[in-house]
């Protein structure tokens, strides 16, 4: 770990870090990482309450929730910059870009270094004038995917490319300590799975797809799990009614870590063909825990998932290949082993998207140089 | 071309083979040429025959594959057929030169996976006695209807629905309240809903597995995820105008497979002289074209198509009628639509095909053209829309209120376009017969079933990443409202008069090609069909070309006030039968008295409405009374 005085600090700029979602699960994982390499941290989250924040453990960061209030939380983020020296700003949303101008204004003199996260869907399209301006005089913008990277320089060929770095998520270090638990019910011998918001509109997540898909299975024994909740459910159960598999269509909801695990290590493949995951969290984690991934050849999901060797992808909304693709993993064990193992070797082990990497990562980008985390 | 209709039962209970037989005789405009039947245990399986590829006996069907073990019945055509048949090996040989033949033998040899390797328009059911299976499956673009049931031990299929219900049900009905509702919002039933609660429409593009362990449904052809190909913007024009041309001759000599005489719909549009034009170069010397021209100016294409023929140098026939007299047409129209059907643009279809009739056997006609490639006025539009549904609430909320302010209709209807939250929402406002009207639709089916707009929306789920607004709503047109409203008018209106349609633009390689089209080939400064419209060009001259498109129409809302009027009224005003349907029944009759004032443009949704009455009206009131299927509500 570094010296508590050689470490930066920095300030956190988040939209929400205590939620479900690939952003908030993104925001935790670079605290732990902070947390880890010693990093001060202060954070400022708009749409965080300020129980949510109470109630966590904090480690070596500070969080303060603004429960949606943008007045109050513009207000703490000026007079946080003004009161104290940062040595970084990291902008957790590109809404947020408006607030680094301000900061490089106020600060000309010892300006702290600025920093965009850029996650995803946010930034594939409505990069104006403003937001450009505002691109150009960070200092770095990290960009979780090759895909969101590219979108971001067509839409700002200005932006000087070397500053804009690939800083992939990586699967949150608490998962390896989460006792697993059996599911709260039976399951059923053969089933797959999805973990996703259900939302009307992420109705990109593809879950209607996967529907269709599996109401054309001939395997009747096989069952579908969709865990996750949203107001689309409604749409979703019409969906799984009228293709005739309601009975073994199970939308579950409340489900913790401990029983999540449970269904990733017992699945028989992990479906979520998304047609705009950022990055795609989720398969990160279902590949941790074994489970076979059937992605969509779409954006950021293509940087973890790659045909054939840790994951079988098919084009957005192809329903047809969707369900071949069950069907080869059901049939193929061979290839469900080869997908596990590869699958395993990016989350453990050194792979690419370990923690261990991540924190790495961060300690470059924050500054420590070659500082390893513990 | 034919009808099939058969039954699978499990229980060992049959209907007599009686009533099997008048069932089949419902079938009987469909192929008044010739009739089979088969029969084995459980088994039961009719075929009407229109002869029309190979006329001899040899292609009578039932027919069994050389080997015996499967049977087919089979409606449609096999276009590449001969093609195919050089890959296959029958059992002793060849027994005739019928694609049914050859239908039966790719299956013999290739299993369900026959379906990627035919080209055609097709509903047709396998049985497989080793297996005990039947196979059944529909065409890619849902050209040729199939309706099944599946309940009690019973699998039913028929070409229509009228023809399942005699054999099942006895003829008597109980209507689906869901198709219902979605028939009242958006004109017509699509599938895989029916009209009679306990049926089904087969989608097209999807086959059937049917044995004891019970029924299986799979998507077999799907365009829905094909995206727009970006490197089609790289090549020249004129690359892609002889790509698309090239393609267009090869969907249409296709469709010149036949031992009858066939010719062609003509109209003054873009897409049948597309179609006459390919024929032309495919070696026909003369095509019969055939077109309806009428006295009144407003609906009359026949200069307009009566040019294009002189241009094209083909045998034109037409003939001239008063648009009144296409009401000649209604017993027929209210007959042979066994569901009710509210587009009214069949009675021109149904008189172009009778004309044709008298002439040929078979005519090839140019629909699915505006689907595939942006024909229809209102995708400019809501690609216009689409953004301003993004807006602000408050934005929105003032834009409508000017809207609704102004004095013409149509801004009314804009302002309501507007609450629309997607483009599904707003494609599914823009083709629904009612728009803006408040519901006629009783309080209890309401609850108990979905909008209509969740079966586009459900539909629309699948489609390929970043599509443009306009793009989603061809999608929508190809795979929803083409199959089960355009393709089901003229299907059963050419077969009202024993005629075979063939559809060259919804050969399934013009689709995938049309899918892969970026969208400024088809839309492009406010004008349609940019493309489709540049190859024609290549045979007819620009002021036939570019001028203005004019609908396939009936002055519907004039013949309400006037010819019909009187029997609108009877229907509305009969107690009875408006008791049989849950309507609002103050609501019904306000509808029509604003109509009849000219107060708004409600005549496709009163239409709607007659044309329910009518179906109800028209099933025997003796045997039973029409009931109403409630779900239960939770």
């Amino acid at each position: 770990m570094a010296s508590r005085d050689a470490a930066p600090r920095v300030l956190f700029l988040f939209t929400e870090v205590y939620a479900n979602g690939g952003i908030q699960r993104f925001n935790q994982t670079i605290l732990d990482a902070c947390d880890r390499l010693g990093i001060r941290c202060r954070v400022l989250s708009l749409n965080d309450s300020a129980d949510s924040t109470a109630k966590r453990p904090q480690g070596s960061h500070s969080v303060t929730g603004f429960s949606s209030n943008r007045g109050r939380f513009v207000l703490a983020v000026l007079r946080e910059v003004m009161r104290d020296r940062y040595d970084c700003v990291l902008i957790g949303h590109v809404n947020f870009l408006v607030l680094s101008t301000m900061i490089l204004a106020l600060r000309r003199w010892h300006a702290p270094r600025t920093m965009l996260i850029a996650h995803g869907i946010e930034v594939w399209s409505g990069i104006g004038g403003v937001r450009r301006y505002a691109m150009g005089r960070l200092e770095r913008i990290l960009c979780v995917s090759h895909y969101t990277r590219r979108r971001i320089l067509e839409q700002a060929p200005a932006l000087i490319a070397d500053r804009l770095v690939i800083f992939p998520n990586a699967l949150a270090d608490t998962w390896a300590r989460v006792p697993p638990v059996p599911f709260s019910r039976p399951l059923p011998s053969r089933f797959i799975l999805s973990v996703t918001r259900l939302e009307p509109g992420d109705r990109y997540k593809g879950i209607a797809t996967v529907i269709e898909a599996f109401s054309m299975l001939a395997d009747e024994s096989m069952h579908y799990y969709v865990v996750g909740h949203g107001n689309d459910l409604p749409f979703l159960q019409l969906v799984a009614e009228r293709c005739c598999v309601k009975d073994r269509v199970h939308f579950v909801r409340g489900v913790s870590d401990s029983e999540l695990i449970a269904l990733y290590q017992k699945c028989d493949a992990f479906v979520l063909p998304s047609g705009k995951e950022g990055f795609g969290i989720v398969f990160l984690e279902a590949m941790f825990f074994g489970a076979p991934v059937v992605a969509a050849r779409e954006k950021g999901a293509m940087d973890v998932v790659r045909d054939g060797e840790t994951g079988v992808t098919v084009d957005f909304g192809d329903v047809i290949a969707v369900k071949r693709a069950i069907e080869k993993l059901v049939r193929d064990g061979e290839l469900r082993q080869r997908l596990r193992s590869n699958g395993r070797a990016l989350v453990t082990d050194g792979g690419p998207f370990t923690f261990t990497c991540f924190a790495r990562r961060c300690a470059e980008v924050f500054g420590m140089g070659e500082t390893s985390p513990a | 071309m034919c009808g099939i209709l058969g039954l699978l039962t499990t229980t060992g209970i049959q209907p007599p083979f009686e009533t099997f037989v008048a069932a089949l005789d419902r079938l009987k405009l469909r192929g008044p040429d010739d009739a089979g039947t088969w029969r084995e245990d459980g088994l039961l399986l009719g075929h009407r025959r229109l002869t029309i590829v190979d006329l001899s006996q040899a292609g009578h069907q039932p027919m069994e594959s050389s080997d015996r073990r499967f049977v087919i019945v089979f409606n449609g055509e096999i276009y590449n057929h001969a093609e195919l048949r050089p890959g296959l090996t029958p059992q002793n040989g060849w027994r005739s030169t019928s694609d049914t033949e050859t239908l039966i033998e790719a299956y013999r040899a290739w299993g369900v996976r026959c379906l990627d390797r035919i080209n055609g328009m097709f509903a047709f059911a396998i049985w497989d006695r080793t297996e005990q299976t039947l196979f059944v499956a529909r065409d890619r673009m849902g050209v040729k209807p199939l309706y099944y049931s599946h309940r009690s031990g019973q699998f039913g299929f028929a070409s229509r629905p009228g023809a399942l219900n005699m054999l099942l049900a006895d003829g008597a009905l109980v209507i689906d309240p869901e198709a219902l509702r979605v028939y009242l919002e958006i004109g017509y039933v699509p599938a895989p809903l029916s009209f009679h609660r306990d049926m089904r429409k087969l989608p097209a593009g999807h086959y059937l597995l049917v044995n004891v362990r019970g029924v299986r449904r799979v998507r077999y052809w799907d365009f829905r995820s094909i995206k727009p190909d970006p490197s089609m913007n790289s090549r020249p024009e004129g690359e892609l105008i002889e790509e698309l041309d090239a393609l267009i001759h090869s969907a249409v000599k296709l469709r010149l497979m036949s031992d009858v005489p066939l010719g062609a719909f003509l109209s003054g549009g873009v897409d049948s002289a597309l179609v006459v034009a390919a024929m032309k170069s495919a070696g026909v010397g003369h095509p019969k074209t055939f077109t309806i021209a009428f006295k009144e100016k407003a609906f009359n294409e026949g200069p307009a198509a009566a040019s294009a023929a002189e241009h094209l140098g083909v045998d034109h026939v037409h003939e001239t009628l008063d648009v009144n007299s296409l009401l000649d047409l209604l017993p027929a129209y209210i007959q042979e639509y066994d569901e009710p059907f509210a587009d009214s643009s069949a009675f021109p279809t149904m008189a172009v095909a009778r004309l044709a009739r008298r002439h040929v056997k078979v005519a090839l006609s140019g629909d699915g053209a505006d689907e595939l490639f942006g024909g229809y006025h209102y995708y400019p539009l809501i690609d216009r829309l689409a953004p301003m549904l993004g807006w602000r609430t408050a934005s929105k909320r003032a834009a409508q209120q000017f809207l609704k302010r102004l004095p013409w209709h149509r801004t009314k209807l804009l302002a309501g376009a507007l609450q629309s939250q997607n483009t599904v929402a707003l494609f599914h406002y823009l083709r629904s017969v009612g728009k803006d009207y408040p519901t006629l639709l009783s309080g209890d089916l309401l609850h108990s079933t979905a909008n209509s707009e969740t079966w586009f929306a459900q539909y629309a789920a699948s489609f390929a990443m970043d599509l443009s607004a306009a793009e989603t709503a061809m999608r929508l047109d190809a795979g929803v409202t083409l199959p089960d409203l355009f393709l089901q008018k003229v299907d059963v209106a050419t077969m009202a008069f024993s005629l075979e349609a063939r559809c060259p633009m919804t050969d399934y390689r013009l689709a995938e090609w049309a899918m892969r089209l970026p969208m400024h080939y088809k839309l492009r400064n406010g004008e349609t069909k940019y493309l489709l419209k540049k190859v024609l060009n290549k045979y007819l001259p620009a002021s036939h070309v570019y001028r203005p498109k004019m609908g396939f129409g009936v002055p519907l809302a004039q013949w309400l006030r006037g010819p019909l009027r009187t029997w609108a009224d009877e229907l509305i005003h009969d107690d009875t039968l408006m008791s049989r349907v849950p309507l609002d029944k103050a609501r019904v009759r306000q509808l029509r008295q604003q109509q009849l004032a000219g107060e708004r443009e409600s005549h496709p949704l009163l239409w709607s409405v007659l044309m329910l009455l009518c179906f109800v009206q028209s099933h025997d009131a003796a045997r039973a009374l029409p009931v109403i299927a409630y779900r239960e509500v939770a």
